[in-house]
């Protein structure tokens, strides 16, 4: 299973995590962290992991919500996503953490 | 009283001090009169013979109002370094043309005057679509962000391939090449323009054995596939058969070569693709006819915001680094018009007119044509995300086959985004970071050492002229 943007490389350290994030936050988009058991290609909506960040500037607020999904759904894929509110859409997304037992 | 006899042109149709109107369609020509015509009558002849004008004064001018409907050549300048060339500014009426139609903005503003006998050659350089005559026409049937948003893409450029060979493929060998392909990473794979339907592979034939090599890829990757299905047919009738044929077996995109298959035929289909939910890829055979010559013909600028005015989701706009040709100003401008919104003039880029597109969707540029894996921080650079790059030579030609080819070049198109994003030069850097994700991936170490000196070093036939107004 490779799902998407990001997935043909190593997974990414916490620095290299962070400055993904970062890059996000600096163009301005709304982050947002998304999390399924079961992903499928065709599946548009994972569970929301809380309402979307809006306001962040500090990138370690997202990393702790990140972790925190994480703990708190350890059989799920987490991802994060960034929306646009000018272009009216999504822009970023890829997966932050997969399940221990992932195929 | 009617007065018969031929006046010169200039007298009614050279308008050198007329103020554009906010709905009136502008055109700028590169202009090479004969030697022993004025510019400003060639100018006046180029408008007269696209609207209004003959050679004669005729009785039924008294019938109308011909200054309602009369282009106007308004502004002429002579074009540096070149002799007697001139840009020619000409001011179209909008009721000269019908809502919604390509077709006929097409044989107004490239009829006659191309083959006029006063004028030695000549160039459409760009045109200027009021926002009134824009918000007629209805665009590409799905856009950029839907296409995304349907396909789960972000963030990235997406990644494809045209088959190889392109001829000659029987139906089930053809899909497992693509199920390689998809498989191996890439987001789409292409057919060919010249695969339709001929001896060797049936077009129903074809779809149905690649249609099961998308969803396998789909099963084993997580990620939706696509690939652009040619519809390009000898008649209207058989292209909707086969867009149909494409939708019941759950294609998300078809293709058309839109110059080919002519603008009618083109936008009959982009709104079926807007009926029916479906990506239109467009193909652009023929263009080069059109286009390349700087001195005669079409800017491809110009068949680029046809292309967005009667609809297409996906467009080739050449590469740059490849083996088309391409200046890299000139392509950063037409990606421009197709992605953008509102495009100031910028004679750098070779755009004469600001052109606002009033939420129109966006068209996708292609890149595609011997790009290979070191051409991919370049292009990542110029293209930005919201792009195709497309590797065919360059994924099935890899010395492991396409499989481990399309996984190079997905590793190094995801390498340098993330470069990217933490802040590194990918004009600088790009070799650099590439050696780096060769470091993790064995398909792209392979290919970087099989095209480490394939470049394509030529000069542009065609480059701005930039001069400044």
């Amino acid at each position: 299973m490779k799902l998407e943007t990001f997935s043909y490389l190593p997974e990414l350290s916490a620095d290299q995590l962070a400055g993904q994030i970062r890059s996000i936050v600096a163009q301005g988009l709304v982050v947002g962290i998304e999390f399924s058991a079961a992903p499928d290609p065709y599946d548009h909506y994972w569970t929301l992991w809380k309402l979307p960040l809006f306001d962040i500037d500090d990138p370690a607020v997202v990393m702790t919500e990140l972790d925190a999904c994480r703990r708190a759904n350890p059989a799920a894929y987490v991802k994060v996503n960034g929306y646009d509110p000018v272009r009216q859409g999504q822009v970023s997304s890829f997966i932050v953490y997969r399940p221990e037992q992932a195929p | 009283m009617f007065e018969a006899g031929v006046r010169e042109y200039q007298e009614t149709y050279w308008v050198p001090d007329y103020q554009p109107t906010d709905t009136d369609i502008l055109a700028v020509f590169r202009l090479i009169p004969q030697p022993e015509v004025a510019p400003q009558e060639a100018a006046a002849a180029v408008a007269a013979e696209s609207s209004t004008g003959t050679w004669t004064e005729v009785w039924t001018d008294r019938l109308t109002t011909l200054s309602r409907y009369q282009a106007r050549a308004y502004h002429l300048e002579p074009v540096p370094g070149r002799d007697n060339q001139y840009l020619a500014y000409v001011a179209y009426p909008l009721d000269l043309f019908e809502e919604g139609s390509v077709t006929s903005m097409m044989a107004s503003i490239t009829g006659n005057v191309f083959g006029f006998k006063a004028i030695r050659a000549l160039r459409l350089e760009d045109l200027r679509i009021p926002v009134a005559y824009v918000k007629t026409f209805p665009g590409p049937p799905n856009g950029i962000q839907l296409e995304r948003d349907k396909l789960n893409k972000y963030g990235r450029p997406l990644v494809g391939a045209t088959l190889k060979p392109k001829l000659g493929l029987s139906a089930k060998n053809y899909g497992r090449a693509c199920f390689e392909l998809l498989s191996g990473g890439l987001d789409f794979t292409k057919d060919d323009e010249n695969i339709t339907s001929q001896p060797f592979m049936r077009w129903g034939d074809r779809f149905l054995f690649v249609m099961e090599a998308v969803r396998k890829a789909e099963q084993e990757t997580g990620e939706r596939k696509g690939h652009y299905l040619n519809v390009t047919a000898p008649d209207c009738e058989q292209m909707l058969e086969r867009a149909e044929f494409a939708k019941e077996l759950g294609s998300p995109i078809i293709m058309h070569d839109y110059l080919v298959g002519g603008l009618a035929a083109h936008t009959t289909l982009s709104n079926w693709c807007r009926r029916n939910g479906m990506l239109l890829h467009v193909h652009r055979a023929l263009h080069a006819v059109y286009d390349r010559q700087k001195d005669h013909g079409i800017h491809f600028r110009v068949l680029a915001k046809w292309l967005r005015l009667a609809g297409g989701d996906h467009l080739h706009t050449g590469t740059v680094v490849g083996k088309l040709e391409g200046d890299r100003a000139t392509t950063a401008g037409v990606i421009s018009l197709l992605r953008d919104d509102a495009v100031p003039a910028d004679r750098n880029r070779g755009i004469y007119f600001d052109q606002e597109w009033a939420s129109m969707p966006a068209v996708m540029p292609v890149a595609s044509g011997g790009i290979h894996v070191w051409h991919i921080p370049a292009l990542v650079e110029l293209f930005g995300d919201d792009s195709i790059l497309q590797f065919g030579g360059g994924s099935a030609g890899h010395p492991a086959g396409s499989r481990a080819g399309a996984a190079a070049n997905r590793v190094a198109v995801e390498a340098c985004v993330q470069a990217r994003n933490e802040g590194q030069d990918l004009r600088t850097e790009g070799p650099e970071i590439l050696k780096r994700a060769a470091s993790h991936s064995p398909e792209l170490a392979a290919a970087l050492e099989t095209w480490r000196e394939i470049r394509f070093d030529f000069e542009a036939v065609d480059t701005p002229d930039q001069a400044t107004p």
